[in-house]
């Protein structure tokens, strides 16, 4: 298999031009391996059990808002654009030829939009620090019982659980890496807004540049399909359906999430005090919150 | 790897005597097979070794994909026909003269003899920075060299760029495209039909090639339907000296009329984009009309419409401007 | 009756050799054990070798050697080696490697590992003329034998005044003045002031300069693709610090060379030196791609002209600025447009600044007309602008401005043996029908525009003091020895034409003898600068009068008499005491010896003869002498070019449709071979003009248009089929033939009425570049973008 696509540049000097194609098929197989695999190991662990739903506090409402319609659309936004990117990305590549560059550096700039709007949420409006929590304690736990179905069950989270959190750090290199490369090859292709201009940068520093876009193209391939597949697993519905309606059953809520870690809204309504967000002001930088 | 050219590399050469033999050879050799026509585009490749196929499967001994056939409705011209013949056919100089004319302007009476009309239209861009062996998209890369701001390009298109900006160089194309001819390409999973028009593919839907041949795919006949024969036609093929020189630009066009009215019309330029293209914003302006000067002037703008230059050929949108406009005036 | 041997059409001895194709060109020798030699050329038009690793290509089976740079002869400064480690230009050899075949050598050389350091480049002279711009060498832009590297530049106000599309006064290396042309500027009725770019292209001779070399001993043989064969072994002899004496030297044939072959190649060393470290003949083989690079080109010129004109057309001022693109190792087209512009136009008053640039891009020689076909085909249709805004008739503006035999020109005030260039317009003018032609201009036929143009081109067309040698064998034939070169323009056998009509033989009887030095070879000139023809038609008629006199003396010696008495004719020599034939003559020579039969030369013959005369003696009766007729002045002929176009308005194509060029040469040794070089040349120059071209990517430095149908040289279907000639005749005076050389003065004219022709067309508008392509002319009639104004390498 090969990794690197390389070339004689015009000066006859050997230059890295991209990732190999071999490494998205990689990536494909890749991503079917670990879903069937995940599937099969699921299905000879016992049921999970999620212990003993928390003494539920006084207040908490009936449907809590988990994303808000804001988050929402910048969700399901991003996910349109990113399923777009990696359609045309890969689609030719794959066999299915049409013209693919016009959509994808479309898409790219839709991308980069949401992206930006995003950060500006979280930063400001939404609960910024919930999600970059350390828990390494969670983290070990989690492995532990992930590896081992007999280990106790992790301590449970706050908004985002431990995975989510890996899953949005690792997605946010992934996609920034592809973003950032992106947006520096669109000086690479005529828009009605500049001409372009392939010298910008050496073609050794382009080359860098396509191989970071590259791979993370190939790894979007594997972090989409396996965060589409969780959502489309049955015992994950109740949150793929948040991400649709915006909240969650105080069930799920006090079965998942520690009602001591995540201050609650009532689903279009207002803030419901679940109290507890000071005792954990060292571990959850959530009491920054200003909304 | 040191450069250097003009030397042909050693390759296993398989001379097939039937289409179905050749089909063959070319899936048995999947990946590692070139397809040798007259040879006009294949051995500059070769000898630049820029391409460098471990096998060569040369079609000149496939005689059913030699010579011109009447047949139900038309002529069937074998992709093998040498560009002399089609020039030299007789009912193809009196009904489809359009195509002769276009093939007789190809190149030198050498070259004709030698080319084939399945190679003339099945050949690469000469863009010279893809010629030189340099990592273009074209070929395989990631870079057009010939769509940057300072970069040689006045023999490059004016519309229809997807990344790559290269030519197709057919004189025949536009030619068929006239005169709505069919291609027929074979493969190991049977024979398909384009129409002209469609054969040729432009950089947005693959950069790597110019037709919809696939690997293993063959051309084995070109169809010239009687609907436009003894049509009134034009052609004109713009180039920097009289012989031995690909387009700058070139037109080919087919009027239908009753009186002196056009009741239909067909045309299409070459050397514009990456893909021969049919105008058919022209055509609609054409079709009613008696192709008099003012309409000959719309359909010229009409067909420039979109065009863009890059920092060379500015000069292209005028020529093709004034192709169309000539082809239109030239039926008044 | 002898035959009358100049001014008829006679098939040269080399014609069906060349048309069987058993013709021998330096490609076609082998000999036993021969390997074939391939070159690795730089990628980049500027940098170092900084590594390179051979052992793979060497342990391939078949690989003999690797030749390096360090084993070549070099010398500092701007100065070409066969091989380098420091490649000024993308081409340039670095390193051959032998094989026991090409494809061998070919797969060894893409075996090589080899690492480059790019170095900055230069491509545009003007990029290198501005402030703070890159240098085509480490060292600097500009070199003299005296203080070595040095950086020149032009200020930041030249180019203010330049991008501001006015013409600069910049200092220049190179300036001379004649009369006041500030003071006549002022006295002037019309000033034009024009800005011109003039491109560069390459020579592309059919035969690209391969060549084969072997050693027996201390003796190279030596297979050399070159213009001259004497003067080219020396050169050999001189790059390899040889006795020329210890070289055998072949070159029979030469598939053209227009200047790029002259005293053969840089690259002849090659096989040379690498035969000699691996003991065995080695063949190079030169590509049609390798000879773009290693090939020679034109200078490309941009220039600034300001010429002045009294109210009756007479150019009464000039003032000429030329920068130009020399390449990696130099050239000087430069200092002769100035001449030639000062000699046609005799106005003088006249200013000129010249600074010759190096770039990185492939070395510049001498292309058929050097210098003086880039300036016509730009000044003559300034003249022409100049003619219509003073009403003037153009073909009148023409004479008037042609030099008498009075003229003196250039810096030192250079006189001409002689001149009809107002002749050759005078025919021309008769023969094209100017007045009923120029009635023609800007007539329409829908789009297309007729346009007229005139170009009046000289160059240099002689030299003297050169040697001829030949024998009378005892078969009674005349061998005549040239040690000029075969460059395919009939001067082999043409210039032996006056000692055969001296003897009074038929050309029958006339044997040519050249390209192999073995058989001896006078003194020569090269084959350059069109001297060939004057030169040799002299050199060969003073040794015919030698062996003239030595004939009568040895008839009067056997048969009695006074050698006077005796006439030589039909291949007999008769007089008083009988007749007898020239064989039996040349055994009365042999037996007599002494000075007869060559024992004893002349000893004012040049040195480079003696062995070639020594070698030949005792053969029979040897005629040989120096040039000793003299002379004053430079030999120049003129071309006057007439051209009819039609310029389609709606594609920017121009058709040419009638094309007449009259040539003032002296006296006519062979009217075909003639005609062919009038119009050959003619169309070589329209070939520059309008469709030949050389485009390099300024980003990479590297050019493009590298192969013949890129390059685009005119063919057969760009010219109508009845282009017409004629000669003035006229003999020149100070040579005994009368003849003068033709080779260059066609280029320049065939452009010149071009691109008159096409300024005609235009209604006058002078776009002062080539080529003249149907993109700059359309996009210049449709105000669309078109080149840069001062763009060099666009095409």
């Amino acid at each position: 298999m090969e990794f690197w696509r390389r070339a004689a540049n015009p000066w006859g000097q050997d230059v890295l031009i991209g990732v190999s194609w071999d490494l998205m098929w990689a990536a494909v197989v890749g991503a079917v391996i670990f879903l069937a695999g995940h599937a099969i190991w699921l299905r000879t662990r016992p049921a999970e059990s999620h212990g003993t739903p928390a003494a539920a506090p006084p207040g908490i409402p009936e449907r809590i808002e988990r994303h808000s319609l804001a988050a929402r659309i910048f969700h399901w936004t991003m996910s349109a654009s990113m399923l777009v990117l990696l359609v045309t990305a890969f689609a030719p590549v794959m066999g299915w030829q049409f013209p693919w560059v016009t959509i994808h550096w479309i898409a790219g700039v839709v991308l980069i939009a949401t992206v930006v709007y995003h950060v500006i949420h979280a930063i400001g409006w939404q609960d910024f620090w919930s999600m970059f929590q350390l828990g390494v304690g969670e983290g070990i736990a989690t492995l532990r019982h992930v590896l081992s179905p007999k280990a106790p069950a992790p301590p449970k989270a706050g908004k985002y659980p431990f995975d989510h959190r890996m899953y949005h750090h690792v997605i946010v290199v992934v996609s920034l890496a592809a973003i950032v490369t992106g947006a520096l090859m669109m000086v690479r292709i005529d828009t009605p807004f500049w001409t372009r201009n392939p010298y910008l940068f050496s073609d050794s520093v382009w080359g860098a540049m396509y191989v970071v876009h590259g791979l993370a193209g190939v790894s979007l391939i594997l972090l989409v399909a396996a965060h589409i597949y969780f959502a489309l697993r049955p015992e994950k519905h109740w949150m793929t359906w948040s991400m649709i309606r915006g909240w969650i059953d105080r069930e799920h809520y006090l079965e998942h999430f520690d009602p001591a870690k995540w201050d609650v809204t009532e689903a279009g309504g207002g803030v419901s005090g679940a109290g507890g967000a000071g005792a954990l002001a060292d571990a959850s930088p959530s009491a920054r919150r200003d909304d | 790897m040191a450069k250097i050219r003009d030397m042909i590399p050693a390759f296993e050469l398989l001379q097939p005597t039937s289409v179905e033999a050749a089909l063959n050879l070319l899936d048995e050799h999947r990946g590692e097979a070139w397809v040798l026509a007259g040879g006009l585009d294949s051995f500059d490749w070769f000898k630049d070794r820029v391409k460098r196929p471990s096998v060569v499967v040369d079609l000149g001994g496939i005689a059913e994909m030699h010579g011109i056939r009447e047949v139900t409705n038309g002529l069937e011209i074998g992709a093998m026909t040498t560009l002399t013949e089609v020039v030299r056919h007789a009912r193809i100089r009196s009904e489809w003269s359009v195509v002769a004319d276009a093939a007789e302007h190809v190149a030198t009476p050498q070259i004709r003899n030698q080319g084939t009309l399945g190679g003339n239209v099945s050949q690469d861009t000469r863009c010279w920075y893809y010629r030189s062996g340099w990592p273009c998209y074209r070929a395989g890369g990631n870079t057009c060299y010939a769509a940057a701001p300072q970069a040689m390009n006045r023999e490059h298109c004016i519309m229809g760029r997807s990344r790559c900006v290269a030519v197709n160089p057919s004189d025949t194309a536009p030619a068929l495209i006239a005169v709505d001819a069919k291609m027929i390409v074979e493969s190991s999973k049977g024979p398909k039909v384009y129409d002209a028009e469609d054969f040729f593919i432009g950089p947005a839907i693959d950069i790597t090639r110019m037709t919809v041949m696939k690997e293993r795919d063959l051309l084995t006949r070109i169809h010239i339907p009687s609907t436009w024969a003894n049509a009134e036609f034009y052609y004109e093929k713009v180039r920097d000296r009289g012989a031995w020189d690909f387009q700058l630009v070139s037109v080919a066009a087919a009027f239908q009329k009753e009186g002196d009215r056009i009741t239909a019309a067909r045309i299409a330029v070459n050397g514009v984009a990456p893909y021969p293209v049919r105008v058919e914003a022209a055509e609609r302006i054409v079709v009613g009309t008696t192709g008099d000067e003012a309409t000959a002037a719309a359909a010229g703008e009409a067909a420039i419409e979109g065009a863009r230059a890059l920092r060379h050929n500015d000069y292209k949108i005028a020529m093709m401007r004034n192709l169309v406009r000539r082809a239109v005036r030239s039926v008044a | 009756m002898a035959e009358k041997l100049v001014g008829t059409d006679i098939a040269p001895p080399d014609l069906h050799a060349k048309i069987t194709g058993r013709a021998r060109y330096a490609e076609d020798f082998r000999a036993p054990g021969m390997v074939f030699a391939k070159l690795l050329l730089s990628p980049m038009p500027h940098a170092r070798v900084r590594r390179v690793d051979a052992r793979r290509a060497l342990a391939m089976p078949g690989v003999i050697d690797i030749l390096r740079a360090d084993e070549v002869p070099s010398r500092d400064g701007p100065r070409e080696a066969c091989l380098t480690d420091y490649p000024r230009y993308e081409g340039e050899p670095i390193l051959a490697v032998a094989a026991v075949d090409e494809e061998t050598a070919a797969a060894a050389i893409e075996a090589i590992e080899i690492d480059f350091e790019p170095l900055p480049f230069v491509i545009d002279p003007l990029d290198s003329l501005r402030p703070g711009g890159p240098n085509a060498y480490v060292e600097g832009n500009q070199f003299s034998g005296q203080d070595g590297w040095s950086e020149f530049r032009w200020t930041a106000e030249d180019f203010a005044v330049i991008d501001a599309g006015g013409m600069p006064d910049p200092s220049c290396p190179v300036e001379w003045t004649k009369g006041d042309p500030d003071a006549a500027f002022a006295e002037s009725a019309l000033v034009l002031e024009e800005t011109i770019v003039h491109q560069s292209l390459t020579h592309h001779p059919m035969e690209p300069r391969s060549n084969m070399a072997y050693w027996e001993g201390d003796r190279l043989f030596a297979f050399v693709s070159t213009q001259s064969t004497q003067q080219t072994k020396f050169a050999l002899a001189s790059a390899l610090d040889m006795d020329p004496e210890n070289i055998t030297f072949v070159a029979e044939f030469c598939g053209g060379g227009f200047g790029s072959k002259i005293s053969g190649t840089t690259v002849m060393q090659v096989p040379a030196i690498f035969s000699k470290k691996i003991g065995r003949p080695v063949m190079l083989r030169v590509t049609r791609y390798e000879e773009n690079y290693i090939g020679r080109a034109r200078p490309g010129f941009q220039s600034w002209l300001k010429m002045g004109f009294l109210p009756n057309g007479k150019c009464n001022a000039i003032d000429l600025i030329i920068v130009q693109e020399s390449g990696p190792y130099g050239a000087s087209d430069y200092a002769t447009a100035g001449m030639i512009a000062d000699l046609t136009y005799t106005p003088q008053n006249m200013r000129f600044r010249a600074v010759d640039m190096f770039t990185n891009t492939p070395p510049k020689a001498a292309q058929r007309g050097p210098g003086g076909a880039q300036i016509i085909s730009m000044m003559e249709p300034i003249l022409e602008k100049a003619a219509r805004e003073l009403g003037v008739d153009r073909l009148e503006m023409h004479r008037l401005n042609a030099p008498r035999g009075d003229v003196k020109f250039g810096p030192r005030d250079s006189t001409l043996t002689s001149v009809h260039a107002i002749e050759a317009l005078e025919r021309g003018a008769e023969m094209f029908d100017w007045p009923a032609k120029v009635a023609l201009s800007g007539r329409r036929d829908g789009s297309r525009v007729t346009g007229v143009g005139i170009g009046l081109s000289p160059y240099t067309a002689g030299s003297r003091d050169r040697d001829g040698l030949m024998i009378i064998r005892p078969d009674g034939k005349l061998y005549v020895h040239q040690g000029i070169g075969n460059l395919g323009t009939h001067s082999i056998a043409d210039t032996a034409r006056p000692a055969a009509e001296l003897l009074g033989l038929s050309w029958d009887d006339v044997v040519i003898v050249w390209g192999d030095s073995s058989k001896g070879m006078p003194r020569s000139t090269v084959q350059a600068g069109s001297q060939t023809t004057h030169a040799h038609t002299r050199a060969n008629h003073a040794a015919g009068m030698d062996a003239l006199q030595k004939v009568r003396e040895v008839a009067a010696a056997t048969m009695g008499g006074a050698p006077s008495a005796y006439r030589v004719d039909g291949g007999r020599v008769s007089g008083p005491g009988g007749t007898m034939t020239l064989g039996r003559v040349a055994e009365r020579a042999i037996q007599m010896g002494g000075r007869y039969d060559g024992h004893v030369l002349p000893e004012d013959i040049h040195e480079q003869t003696i062995p070639a005369a020594q070698m030949l003696a005792g053969q029979g009766l040897m005629g040989v002498a120096r040039d000793n007729y003299g002379g004053e002045g430079n030999v120049y002929s003129w071309v006057a070019g007439f051209a009819l176009v039609e310029l389609d308005e709606e594609t920017g194509v121009v058709a040419l449709k009638e094309y007449v060029g009259i040539t003032d040469c002296g006296t006519v040794i062979h009217p075909r071979s003639l005609g062919a070089q009038v119009l050959g040349g003619s169309i070589q120059g329209m070939g520059m003009a309008m469709t030949q071209r050389w485009v390099f990517d300024p980003k990479w430095g590297v050019p493009f248009a590298n192969r013949l149908y890129t390059a685009r040289p005119p063919g057969m279907l760009d010219v109508p089929p009845d282009l017409k000639w004629d000669a003035v005749g006229i003999a020149d005076p100070t040579t005994p033939v009368g003849a003068k050389g033709i080779g260059e003065p066609p280029v320049g004219a065939g452009a010149a009425a071009l691109t008159c022709a096409v300024a005609d067309a235009m209604g006058g508008r002078c776009l002062c570049r080539t080529p003249l392509t149907p993109d700059i002319i359309l996009a210049e009639l449709e105000g669309r973008t078109g080149v840069g104004r001062l763009e060099q390498h666009v095409g």
